[in-house]
């Protein structure tokens, strides 16, 4: 907080001194209350990204590279053109610091934002996946409760809006005790149309523009600065910053919007999220190179006597401001009148560049439009931390236990059960797209009605392997995200990041942040990946303990598929097949969950990329899709590759017959070989007669892939060819302790 | 002849779309996406009112809708024989309307659920079920938080032949793990005493195009083409 003398009086702003002078300097005199009111929230953190922008600026050209790519980062959501006339919307945020202190309407709201973010570029939202993290659940009750009404928020939101859940990712981690992550994502489909008559921007002067929606009350007020600060103790009394949602108003208005924008007059479109109708009207006529003149009597408030400040800077959920042709008024009025949706004509655009408020006769906003969005940018410092030598030197210790028991430990651990508990309560039908469900691939796959075409999505990443390398970290994540959506059969087509960091100002912090950056920048350029759209999520850090979060740059790819017959799944099918590794294993403990779950440690060497192979391998992939080869495909993940052929025979009560004496190129330990968690491989089910011309082709595009042993019949894995012992698991026992996990920790 | 079929949209329906497009594009019936504000029965021959969160069931699922003046229209073709489906949403609806005896209560889990399971079929006699064979089992997703069954009136409902699908096993056993939600006898949906409205829990929308089914199956389908065929049979 900071105290600055404003018109003779004393006021407490969140932005520092300097800002405040460079508002004076802006206007040329000083602000009114209202004013300053919106510089302190378009400049917080969270609306600016002051810290961040320097570095997103690697992000910027994807719309310039990539013909198919139509809206890039900046946008409300990135837009990409899938052919046949259709557009994708999809994006990705957070909203972290809402969640941790009221978890269900923090949780659900974050759904309600995400989906006015897709909503507002003209499409239809058709999924939603939801990446989180909580402190460890086992014996705490505090993280059962956040994750509990967290899954509650999200499954009441979507499944009332009648928005398919279909993925997500969940770690847990002593490290979000305090600062658990709620990040969102949702993904949209209309036609190319629809998405050109609904660009975020007022650039006609003499349109009209109409609130519609949940009408504007004084809760989630500096909910923006609000989010760009540490929580502290003091947060609970922050607690009216946390909006109320309304998944009932909010089908209401996707409906509403829908249908007014197929209506072809309305000519801008914007949702009213952080920063509220500040942000809305200064970004339409920013970005529009227009004014307006908005009278604030006309909004419909929640509670008499708001003042013009509350109504300019309430976050009230449920909000939508349109641009709208003067000749088609009566016609999207009446849209609005038959969906019973509030709204109200606040004002209209114009030439001058300004944007004026009126509240009564009072002028109490004259600004120049653009001026709130020319926030300053912090160069902040950064620096490795000295405790990264000591954590990756951490060798890892000889084994105790034996390796039956470690498999069965780590099967039953929290982030490699299943996570039915979370799923099963979301609608992941609704829509009648989901052909491939929770459960069934590494990615949700939506078919588009009408064509023959499938889209897949993903999300996540390690947040373990960022703490010790956020670089190979944020790659390793992409080339896990990728690889699922390959595995049901899909090419990526674009990429969106949550960025979920500690407090910038603390250079330790802002290291991981800039090297994520940076890794996912030249993951993405090497592999021809465009990014389309990014949120960053600072200051998730304790101000008690001074404890940050792992780094958790959150990747969500959407990949395509066109044709039925090349979507695939995860389960093995049939006794008999061959079972292939694609990709080698080299030592790569480091932050892996064997680590964690066996021995209680953190550090070790985590997985590096190497962005060539995994580019030839991909290929490869994709040559073994055309030839049909493979029946089921699965990417290796947390635990190492046992735990991937075991989820494999889950679905159809099949066991494996492994041999692992031919893969050990590296000559490495058992639990190296076994638990290690190098990223890039892939389980796939082929074929005996195809492996002859398999191995063919490997060896034409020089990658390594062995033939682990053959699918049996029986529900048991057996495995031979490991330095100290065979090793026999039984299936049925594996599930149940693979299913019981999170139910156990929960229903109680 | 041609039959309309009528998808009534209330506020916070969300499966109107999806009974539309398997109405339209997978059985291939003429049929219209209708606002229960401007719903005339005269123009249509059966009805379905799909699921969702009507009004956002904020009060009860299905109380504020049951109170729809669409409601008062689709009374005229329950009292004349025309065929009614509530599905999920649809059929706390039709059962606060009192089209339907009973109450769905809250699941017991207190949870959300949504999965795959499967029904039997006990009552094929109805406008939705007659191309089924009784003792049937169908593939079909369940998406719902009140979906518990319970009626003071079990007997009555018995003897009326009212229970027209319950929740079994793949084989068409009653156990209890094939009840999803504990519902009164593995109840899944009932019919009026006419045998021409039914309401169910479960979502045949859903389970109508083997691209959608884990089992590659189509049941869901034959509810919409039993309805068909029932309206041929009263036009004839």
């Amino acid at each position: 907080m900071t105290k600055v003398k404003l018109n003779g009086e004393e006021v407490s702003v969140e932005m520092p001194k300097e800002e405040f002078e460079k508002v004076k300097e802006l206007l040329n005199r000083e602000p009114t209350i209202t004013e300053l009111g919106g510089f302190d929230v378009m400049w917080s953190e969270h609306c600016s990204y002051k810290s961040s922008r320097p570095k997103l600026k690697l992000f910027e050209d994807a719309e310039a590279n990539y013909d198919y790519v139509l809206a890039g980062p900046g946008e409300d959501a990135g837009v990409i053109d899938i052919g046949d006339g259709y557009a994708l919307a999809f994006r990705i945020e957070s909203h972290n610091h809402p969640s941790a202190i009221e978890p269900y309407h923090g949780a659900a709201t974050g759904i309600g934002g995400i989906i006015r973010d897709v909503l507002c570029m003209g499409v239809r939202p058709i999924a939603l996946l939801d990446p989180l993290r909580f402190g460890r659940l086992a014996g705490n009750s505090h993280a059962q409760w956040l994750f509990k009404y967290v899954v509650k928020g999200i499954a009441d939101y979507g499944n009332c809006t009648g928005i398919p859940t279909i993925g997500g990712e969940v770690e847990f981690d002593d490290s979000f005790e305090n600062n658990c992550l709620v990040n969102v994502a949702c993904i949209g489909l209309g036609t190319i149309e629809d998405f050109k008559h609904a660009p975020s921007r007022a650039y006609n002067p003499g349109d009209y523009i109409i609130l519609m929606g949940g009408s504007t009350g004084r809760d989630g007020i500096h909910g923006v600065t609000f989010a760009s600060r540490t929580l502290t103790e003091m947060s609970e009394a922050d607690r009216p910053a946390v909006q109320i949602g309304d998944p009932f108003t909010k089908k209401m208005i996707i409906e509403a919007t829908l249908e007014a924008v197929k209506t072809g007059y309305v000519r801008g479109l914007k949702d009213l999220g952080g920063g509220g109708l500040t942000c809305a009207t200064s970004e339409l006529t920013g970005d529009g190179n227009t004014g307006a003149n908005i009278e604030l009597r006309k909004v419909f408030t929640a509670e008499p006597g708001m003042t013009s400040y509350e109504i300019m800077l309430s976050e009230s959920q449920e909000r939508m401001a349109f641009i709208v042709k003067p000749e088609g008024l009566e016609t999207v009025l009446n849209v609005f009148r038959k969906y019973e949706v509030a709204h109200a004509v606040i004002g209209k655009t114009d030439d001058s560049k300004v944007l004026k408020v009126f509240d009564g006769d009072e002028l109490v906003v004259n600004i120049p439009a653009k001026a709130l969005s020319v926030s300053p940018t912090f160069k902040r410092q950064e620096k490795r931390p000295d405790y990264l030598d000591q954590l990756l030197a951490q060798p890892t210790p000889e084994p105790s236990k034996q390796i039956e028991e470690i498999i069965e430990m780590l099967i039953a651990s929290e982030n490699i059960c299943s996570k039915e508990w979370i799923y099963r309560q979301y609608d992941h039908e609704v829509g009648v797209r989901s052909v491939v469900k929770c459960g069934d691939g590494d990615s949700g796959v939506l078919r588009i009605i009408g064509t023959n075409k499938f889209i897949a999505a993903s999300v996540g990443v390690n947040s373990k392997h960022c703490y010790l390398d956020p670089y190979e970290g944020a790659k390793g994540g992409l080339v896990e995200i990728c690889g699922n959506v390959i595995t049901t059969g899909a090419k990526p087509m674009a990429m969106v990041n949550c960025c979920n960091f500690g407090n910038p100002e603390i250079p330790e912090s802002f290291w991981y942040f800039s090297k994520a950056v940076e890794g996912m920048n030249d993951f993405c350029r090497s592999l021809k990946i465009p990014i389309v759209g990014g949120n960053v999520s600072f200051y998730n850090e304790d101000e008690v303990t001074k404890t940050a979060i792992k780094a958790t740059p959150q990747i969500m790819i959407v990949g395509l598929i066109e044709g039925y017959e090349n979507v695939i799944t995860l389960p093995f099918k049939k006794a008999g097949n061959d079972i292939l590794i694609l990709g080698e294993t080299k030592a790569e403990l480091g932050g892996s969950e064997y680590h964690s779950v066996i021995h209680g440690i953190e550090g070790g060497i985590p997985p590096k990329v190497d962005e060539d192979k995994i580019k030839v391998r991909w290929d490869f992939i994709s040559a073994l899709y055309d030839k049909k080869f493979i029946k089921a495909n699965h990417d290796v993940n947390k635990g190492g590759f046992i735990i991937t052929i075991a989820e494999m025979c889950f679905k159809n009560k099949l066991g494996a017959d492994l041999n692992l004496s031919r893969y050990n190129a590296n000559d490495l330990r058992d639990d190296e070989l076994l638990f290690s968690e190098t990223v890039g491989r892939f389980i796939i089910e082929t074929e005996p007669a195809s492996l002859n011309d398999i191995l063919l082709l490997a060896s034409e595009f020089k990658v390594s892939v062995t033939k682990l042993g053959v699918i049996l019949n029986q529900p048991k894995i057996l495995i031979k060819g490991l330095k100290n012992q065979e090793i026999s698991l039984d299936i049925n026992k594996l599930k149940d302790l693979y299913d019981s996990t999170i139910p156990r920790l929960m229903d109680i | 002849m041609t039959i309309k079929i009528a998808v009534i949209q209330f506020p916070g329906a969300n499966c109107d779309l999806d009974a539309v497009h398997v109405l339209r594009n997978v059985v291939g019936v003429d049929t219209s996406l209708v606002w229960h504000n401007h719903f005339k029965e005269a123009n249509f021959d059966g009805v379905i009112l799909p699921g969702g969160f009507s009004f956002g069931d904020y009060l009860r699922a299905g109380i504020i809708a049951a109170h729809s003046p669409a409601l008062d229209e689709a009374r005229i073709m329950l009292k004349d024989g025309r065929p009614i489906l509530g599905i999920c949403n649809g059929f706390q609806i039709l059962i606060e309307a009192e089209f339907l005896p009973g109450a769905l209560l809250q699941n017991e889990s207190l949870k959300f659920v949504c999965k795959w399971v499967n029904i039997k079929v006990i009552n094929n006699r109805t406008a939705f079920t007659h191309k089924m064979k009784k003792d049937d089992v169908l593939a079909i997703p369940i998406a719902h938080g009140e979906g518990r069954y319970y009626t003071d009136n079990l007997k009555e409902l018995e003897e009326n032949d009212q229970i027209v699908f319950k929740y079994s096993t793949e084989d068409g056993s009653f156990k209890s793990e094939a009840n999803p939600t504990g519902t009164l006898e593995n109840i899944a949906g009932i019919c009026n005493i006419e045998q021409n409205c039914v309401g169910l829990m479960p979502h045949p929308e859903r389970a109508s195009e083997s691209i959608l089914s884990p089992k590659q199956t189509t049941h869901g389908r034959i509810f919409f083409e039993s309805m068909i065929d029932f309206i041929k049979r009263r036009l004839t």
